[in-house]
């Protein structure tokens, strides 16, 4: 606990002036010095002592980044006495909230509610990193502060702006599911119902025995086989951490695997998700149908981008421990030329060969702007080298083709509607 | 609840967690030998001092082993058995000399009327002897009336004693003095002495004497006569040793700013009320309040952990300030051209990897260009300026919307 003057006392140490003026010895400074300390102690020990305050934390658990969430801190004071309080929670700044300080008045054997509302500016995690009461004596000339212990936590969630493509997605996911007549027969198909053949269907889909048993032919139809698994894997090395416009690419990576695993929940597939780079990490596995969504949001919310450079043989071991031979492998991870030397090509051959394999990258938008430059000769040379970059990717994108990935490559602001557009392809070609 | 959220992330979390917390990285960088270093070097330094032997320097110092101190008459005078105490303040001076004693001045021009005063009364009260090391008018007019300066030596001049002298002379028959760029104090002053009791020695020119004597005021003419540079020459160390070390013992004064009598009366300051200083110190103390009392800050500042985030255009950009160093102009338009055909042969309809010449005869029905235009365009021509490489993106850009067209 610490005593401290306020201004006031400052003020008040000015009445001493005329009686200095007045009896100019030294004897009287000291004698006026001692009496200002006497007067601001007693003001101090009058004060309550802020230690016997109880403070307990009404936090909000978690808020969708951009929303508001209220919290309340209920100070109670078990003394007779009334008690002047400041107090500061100390939140850091993302944490958005609108006033750090209160100033109240708690009478005695009462308790007061200080309101909170906080609107955080960045994903993840929130805490009060200190709690502060300073009480005042009843001239306010002297506070007493001291350390209050209610730690206070919430998560700022992922804001999932990319939930809004959700409903188009649906219908078309609804749209391949009730096509099932035109459906081919194949890899990722169960069989569904019979029905009588109409001109156009294929006759490879004639069922012989019923139609032996009717009168007309009759066919069987199939439908996108449900409870697959799909593995999204987000990449949070290094590259995850650049910045596309107002977002890193992180934040985007994680928009479209919520928008896939959404999408996945709605198709009847089980979703699990892994965030690798090059220490053990965050990831969401088994969760059931229904709560798959929130507890990825929860998990996604904190984990910021390190800057390493991925171990993809040690990210290729964790996909075949968690997954099972053909389920969906979706990997989150930018396509460059330096990925490469990270090895991401032997490990996404290999991949390719037991599952689906879907690369997801996004692409920075930039780059096609500076591609665009004509105005001077620097932009030109700027253009060129933008060009070049381009091309890069390109042929990274088809090295990965080749090896048998699906690539998808588009900027932030389309990336989660292409990976999920990529989802349904695989879908209406029964290959999933 | 079947969600098992795999909490591998606290590992992680505590390695953030300790680079982020700023008391232990500031207690971490204050590194022990850093201190162990300082310690070391103040006492290498109070060592060092030591060992070299402390002395003050000044015009006549007496401990002072440089040209301008005076530590070589002080020692011999010591081993000589006279005893030599240092005095800086006029109220100890005026003591010894009221007790009889020599007292030398070093600088008795920078004494002030109340300080020679004072020195005078002494003077008359006791039988002691002043000696005073170049004085000018003023300071003589408040000890005596009959010695009087009247001119200077610039010259390196050799005085000789005359036959008046007689014990004035202090068994030196000749007196060196240094020019006046080699002089502690300018050039040396002779004085002029009047009436029968004053009586002055080593004249030189017209009747005026390096050392003058009256009354127990002896006035010598130059402050080279006892300094470590000088005093070696001629018969300077006798005239030093014989008149300082007559009585046996000897006060060497030498006026120093922080005597309490070299204060000039009354100051600026000592014409403010006497509630002022105590009023001052209170509203200087009042001040400190307010000061502790606004600078108080309720609770530490509050870091915040931002994740990273990276420019990604860096590489491109770089790239790009590397080919305009280098001139790099056909790199730059290869790559620009390799684009632009790419481009083309996707909306011709071609495959990627098909030949300029497939591109050139796929290109022809649709543009208006001739063959070797269009060769020249998209084909390895060299660029040989830069607006030949500025014009070419231009022309490339309206070739690919021609197409689009």
């Amino acid at each position: 606990m610490r005593i401290s003057p306020t201004p006031r006392a400052a003020l008040v140490a000015l009445f001493g002036l005329p009686v200095i003026v007045l009896w100019p010895h030294w004897w009287v400074l000291v004698l006026l010095a001692v009496l200002w300390l006497l007067v601001v102690l007693v003001d101090a020990l009058l004060a309550v002592d802020p230690r016997r305050l109880r403070v307990r934390r009404e936090a909000p658990a978690q808020v969708r980044l951009g929303g508001t969430v209220t919290g309340r801190l209920l100070l109670t004071n078990p003394t007779g006495r009334v008690a002047r309080c400041t107090v500061r929670d100390a939140w850091n700044p993302t944490a958005g909230l609108a006033a750090q300080r209160a100033s109240l008045r708690v009478p005695g054997q009462e308790r007061r509610a200080i309101a909170q509302s906080f609107t955080p500016t960045r994903r993840g995690e929130h805490r009060s990193r200190a709690l502060l009461v300073a009480t005042r004596g009843p001239w306010g000339l002297a506070r007493r502060t001291a350390t209050a212990t209610a730690p206070g936590r919430f998560l700022a969630l992922h804001p999932f702006g990319a939930r809004r493509h959700l409903p188009s997605r649906v219908q078309r996911l609804r749209e391949i599911e009730g096509l099932s007549a035109i459906h081919q027969r194949g890899q990722g198909t169960e069989f569904d119902s019979l029905r009588d053949f109409v001109d156009g269907d294929d006759v490879r889909s004639i069922d012989w025995r019923a139609t032996a048993r009717r009168r007309s032919v009759v066919v069987r139809t199939w439908r996108p086989e449900r409870d697959r698994h799909v593995l999204i894997v987000v990449d949070t090395s290094r590259t995850s951490a650049g910045r596309l416009g107002e977002a890193t690419r992180l934040d985007t990576a994680f928009d479209a695997a919520l928008l896939l695993t959404a999408l996945a929940g709605q198709a009847g597939d089980r979703v699990d998700l892994l965030c690798v780079d090059r220490i053990p990490h965050v990831s969401v596995l088994g969760s059931t149908r229904t709560t798959v969504l929130h507890d990825m949001v929860a998990a996604t919310a904190a984990v910021d981008p390190a800057l390493v450079e991925t171990d993809w043989e040690r990210a290729a071991r964790t996909i075949s421990e968690r997954s099972r031979r053909g389920s969906l492998v979706v990997l989150i991870t930018p396509v460059e030329a330096a990925a490469m030397h990270g090895g991401l090509l032997p490990v996404a051959a290999r991949l390719a060969k037991d599952h689906p394999l879907v690369i997801a990258s996004v692409a920075d938008p930039a780059l096609e702007q500076i591609a665009g430059g004509r105005g001077d000769l620097e932009s030109v040379y700027r253009a060129a080298a933008a060009e070049q970059a381009r091309a890069e990717r390109d042929g990274v994108s088809r090295a990965l083709e080749r090896a048998g990935a699906h690539v998808v490559d588009a900027p932030p602001d389309r990336a989660p509607q292409a990976l999920a557009d990529s989802y349904l392809a695989l879908k209406a070609a029964g290959r999933l | 609840m079947s969600a098992d959220t795999t909490a591998a992330a606290p590992a992680r979390d505590e390695a953030r967690a300790g680079t982020a917390s700023p008391s232990r990285g500031a207690r971490e960088g204050r590194s022990p030998w850093l201190v162990a270093a300082l310690v070391v070097a103040v006492l290498a330094a109070m060592l060092i001092s030591v060992a070299r032997g402390y002395y003050r320097d000044g015009p006549l110092e007496p401990d002072a082993p440089t040209g301008q101190g005076a530590k070589a008459v002080v020692q011999v005078l010591g081993d000589l058995g006279v005893e030599v105490e240092v005095d800086r303040h006029t109220a100890d001076a005026a003591e010894s000399l009221r007790a009889g004693g020599t007292v030398l001045v070093t600088a008795p021009r920078e004494l002030s009327g109340a300080q020679l005063t004072a020195l005078d009364e002494a003077l008359r009260a006791g039988d002691g002897r002043l000696v005073l090391v170049q004085p000018d008018f003023v300071t003589l007019s408040y000890l005596t009336s009959l010695i009087t300066p009247v001119g200077t030596v610039e010259e390196p001049t050799r005085l000789g004693a005359g036959p008046d002298c007689g014990d004035l002379a202090h068994g030196a028959r000749e007196l060196a003095v240094p020019g006046e760029e080699d002089s502690l104090r300018g050039p040396a002053s002779l004085y002029r002495t009047a009436g029968d009791d004053a009586h002055g020695c080593f004249t030189a020119g017209a009747g005026g004497a390096l050392v003058a004597s009256h009354d127990g005021v002896i006035a010598l003419g130059s402050a080279d006569l006892l300094t470590n540079a000088h005093v070696g020459g001629a018969d300077n160390a006798a005239l030093a040793l014989n008149l300082l070390g007559q009585d046996g013992e000897l006060t060497w004064y030498v006026p120093s700013a922080n005597d309490p009598m070299a204060a000039t009366g009354q100051t600026l300051l000592g014409h403010l009320p006497d509630w002022a200083g105590p009023t001052l110190l209170w509203v200087l103390l009042t001040a400190t309040i307010a000061l502790v009392a606004l600078a108080h800050r309720l609770g530490p500042v509050v870091q915040e952990p931002l994740p990273v985030s990276v420019r990604p255009q860096e590489l491109v950009l770089g790239r790009a300030r590397l080919l305009q160093q280098a001139n790099a102009r056909d790199a730059a338009a290869r790559s620009l051209r390799s684009a632009a055909a790419a481009r083309l042969a996707h909306r011709l309809g071609l495959r990627r990897e098909s030949s300029l010449d497939a591109l050139l005869a796929a290109l022809a029905p649709h543009v208006e260009h001739e063959p070797h235009r269009l060769r020249d365009l998209l084909g390895p021509s060299p660029v040989p300026t830069d607006q030949d490489l500025v014009r070419l993106a231009h022309d490339l850009d309206r070739l690919e919307k021609e197409i689009d067209r």
